[in-house]
């Protein structure tokens, strides 16, 4: 650590700037996967489903301290913000300023936990080294028991990386760039294999771990989290098509538990990459995640969504409604009898509001007004939708027609003409204004002197 | 038509619960009141609560459909909706003469699937067509957001005694429920998290259980940082502004996850 001490006479809180800042643009800020109780010693536990203690002013959610260890990287990425040939100001964290923060903003409720990504420093084992003892340090010495989220450094030795993994609760590669090609373009110093090969090594001592647990329940877990990595979207030419089906390959061949996209913001200016005048292309990362959750909870295959000859995502029409529209043999489908897999294939419906429909049909034979109470959006769902054989409206099964109806606002059926709206009521929906009665009142018109 | 008065406790209200059936009551001509307003026709019962019977409640409750849904009904009784009374007996009615004929156990059956054989455990709010179990639950719903919400945004502040003190200002009594969560995460620390629209503390002596305790934030004198304090909070507030991508500024999509009246109360826009 010798290394580390010298030289560095920045306060933390200009460190805590520069490596926040270097940060930044890894967006797996994720606190979810795994569940685990406090242990009535020390501080710390984990919530399955993950919890966000904060928005900035970008709108993404806050979960984890997301910081580097140091930004004094000896590669040259041309889209990365600490290219060594970048000029920036540097910093490194020392373990115990990291430990540090972690315990007195955690203990505030200010963060789930602790995300630490490097830059590479001297060499990529030597950068896991220190990733390493930070993580030992936190969890032995200053006993935290919350969430800890570890980048792998590709190239680093796999021992490195094991012993990381017993500490870490989710540990993700990044794959940077969704082909080898655009890779080889940006980051020469990186290669596909030395990404690829962490992920499938930790892959593997996740299968083992998971043997191991299923004889001794009280075996060290390893990366009880799963693995997640993310790729930056719109620097190299790849469509949508194959980026989608880079992520099919990572949940299938990898088990990862997220792959995340992250719209490729211009901040070196390198003549390399894609001026962005329209600033990063969001809905395009948008129509992604869109997609992503079709692939991992609706039961949607890569090809289904897209093909080569239509690699984009539509602009107007969500991935779900776009594939609707393209398979209208497949509709109308009818709520009552309709297995769950079918009913999670209908815009508008969500995993839960489908899960609710099968319960609630066992006593009861659904209408439309029960679907709006269950949290169906009708506005969306109801072309594709039959109720005890009956649609709501008389709609066309036309894709045209309903394409139309989907994205113009002016088109679209007036509801509301039958007492049923599936929009909020506002002030002026109704003519008939009305105000709460005051006490007094209710008393007088019970005893009947109004 | 009977109209049980209750206080706007839990004990209160299974108390009621218990009485409608011990009474033997017409259940669909029976109602809960928590306010003192007067209806027609109607014979008032005043209630009060009784541990004894409230605990009863509970238990047959947990027993027939589960602690989830439990908790649920719980939640819905967090919140500050006038009906809520009402709205749960009439759930806890339907549940109960859903199972005491004998369809959950018959559909449960059909089902080879069903680890939980002839109980409907967990299907207390199955049936969201019906208006009181669909009122229910939105209640339990929207009292869940908000206690996860506070779960999310709490801040603590370290007092000089090393003391972590937080104040919050939820719609709901929440208290109970994130008391729970910090407890178990947060075991070796002395924390309170006071509610100051219900004027309640949640209390939690490090390595004991926690409790509430109903007082005025005034009673006590002026909380004082310790001398950390003022520099984690810059820190936090520095790390806060840097995290955020200005090409990706997004104000709306910030107040829509997080909305206004959580910021009064949290260190970061302060």
């Amino acid at each position: 650590m010798e290394y580390l001490a010298t030289g560095n006479e920045i306060s933390l809180m200009d460190k805590l700037g520069i490596l926040t800042d270097a940060a930044k643009y890894d967006v797996a800020c994720t606190s979810s996967g795994v569940e685990r109780k406090g242990n009535g010693q020390s501080i710390g536990n984990c919530v399955a489903g993950g919890i966000c203690h904060s928005f900035s002013s970008d709108g993404r959610c806050i979960s984890l301290l997301k910081i580097l260890l140091t930004n004094e990287c000896i590669y040259d990425c041309k889209y990365c913000l600490n290219r060594c040939s970048n000029d920036v100001p540097r910093a490194t964290f020392t373990p115990e300023e990291i430990c540090t923060l972690t315990m007195e903003f955690y203990r505030r409720n200010y963060i789930e936990g602790l995300f630490l990504s490097s830059g590479i420093i001297r060499s990529p084992s030597f950068t896991m080294e220190l990733i390493y003892r930070t993580i030992w340090l936190l969890r032995n010495q200053y006993h935290f028991n919350g969430y800890v989220h570890v980048k792998t450094i590709p190239g680093a030795d796999w021992e490195l990386i094991r012993m990381t993994g017993y500490l870490a609760d989710r540990m993700s590669v990044n794959l940077e760039l969704p082909t080898a090609e655009g890779l080889r373009s940006l980051a020469p110093n990186k290669h596909r294999k030395n990404i690829l090969t962490p992920m499938r090594q930790i892959q593997n001592g996740i299968t083992e771990n998971k043997n191991e647990l299923a004889l001794y329940r009280s075996a060290p877990r390893f990366v009880g989290g799963g693995q997640s990595t993310q790729m930056i979207i719109g620097a190299t030419p790849e469509s949508d098509y194959q980026i989608l089906n880079v992520a099919e390959s990572l949940y299938q061949k990898f088990s990862l538990k997220r792959v995340f996209y992250s719209a490729f913001v211009n901040v070196t200016g390198d003549s390399a990459l894609p001026a962005l005048p329209g600033g990063p292309p969001l809905l395009r990362e948008h129509r992604l995640y869109q997609a992503d959750w079709l692939l991992r909870f609706y039961g949607f295959q890569a090809s289904e969504l897209l093909d080569e000859k239509r690699p984009y995502f539509n602009v107007m029409l969500d991935p779900k409604e776009d594939w609707a529209v393209r398979h209208l043999e497949q509709f109308p489908v009818e709520v009552n009898r309709a297995p769950l897999g079918q009913l999670l294939r209908v815009p508008g419906i969500g995993v839960k509001s489908a899960q609710r429909i099968v319960a609630a049909r066992r006593s009861t034979n659904l209408t439309f007004a029960d679907l709006k109470k269950i949290g169906v959006v009708l506005k969306r769902a109801i072309y594709f939708l039959t109720c005890n054989g009956r649609l709501m409206y008389p709609v066309k099964l036309e894709e045209d027609y309903i394409v139309r109806n989907l994205t113009d606002e002016k088109e679209r059926i007036q509801f509301g003409s039958d007492g049923m709206t599936y929009r909020q009521m506002s002030l002026f929906d109704d003519g008939s204004f009305s105000r709460p009665l005051k006490e007094v009142e209710v008393y007088q018109g019970a005893v009947g002197s109004l | 038509m009977i109209v049980y008065r209750c206080e706007d406790t839990l004990e209160s209200i299974f108390t009621a619960v218990y009485l409608a059936y011990e009474e033997k009551r017409d259940l669909q001509d029976t109602y809960l009141s928590l306010t003192e307003d007067p209806m027609l026709f109607a014979t008032d019962v005043p209630v009060t609560a009784d541990e004894e019977k409230a605990g009863k409640v509970a238990r047959t409750l947990v027993r027939r459909f589960g602690e989830r849904d439990y908790h649920t009904i719980c939640l819905a009784l967090a919140t500050e909706d006038t009906q809520k009374a009402q709205t749960v007996f009439r759930t806890i009615v339907q549940g109960l003469a859903w199972t005491g004929t004998g369809r959950g156990m018959q559909e449960s059956r059909m089902q080879p699937g069903n680890s939980h054989q002839g109980s409907s455990k967990g299907h207390l709010f199955d049936n969201l067509a019906d208006d009181s179990v669909h009122k229910a639950f939105a209640l339990a719903r929207y009292a869940n957001r908000e206690v996860g919400h506070l779960i999310e945004f709490v801040r603590f502040e370290e007092l000089e005694n090393g003391i972590l003190y937080s104040r919050v200002g939820p719609k709901v009594n929440a208290l109970a429920f994130m008391m729970p969560h910090f407890a178990d995460r947060l075991p070796i620390e002395n924390f309170v998290i006071f509610d100051d629209r219900r004027n309640l503390f949640g209390i939690h002596p490090a390595g004991k259980a926690w409790y509430l305790f109903h007082g005025e934030e005034t009673d006590q004198p002026q909380p004082v940082w310790s001398g950390e304090e003022g520099r984690y909070q810059e820190l936090f507030r520095h790390f806060v502004k840097t995290i955020a991508i200005k090409e990706r500024y997004n104000l709306k999509l910030q107040r829509n996850m997080l909305p206004l009246r959580f910021q009064e109360y949290m260190t970061e826009f302060q």
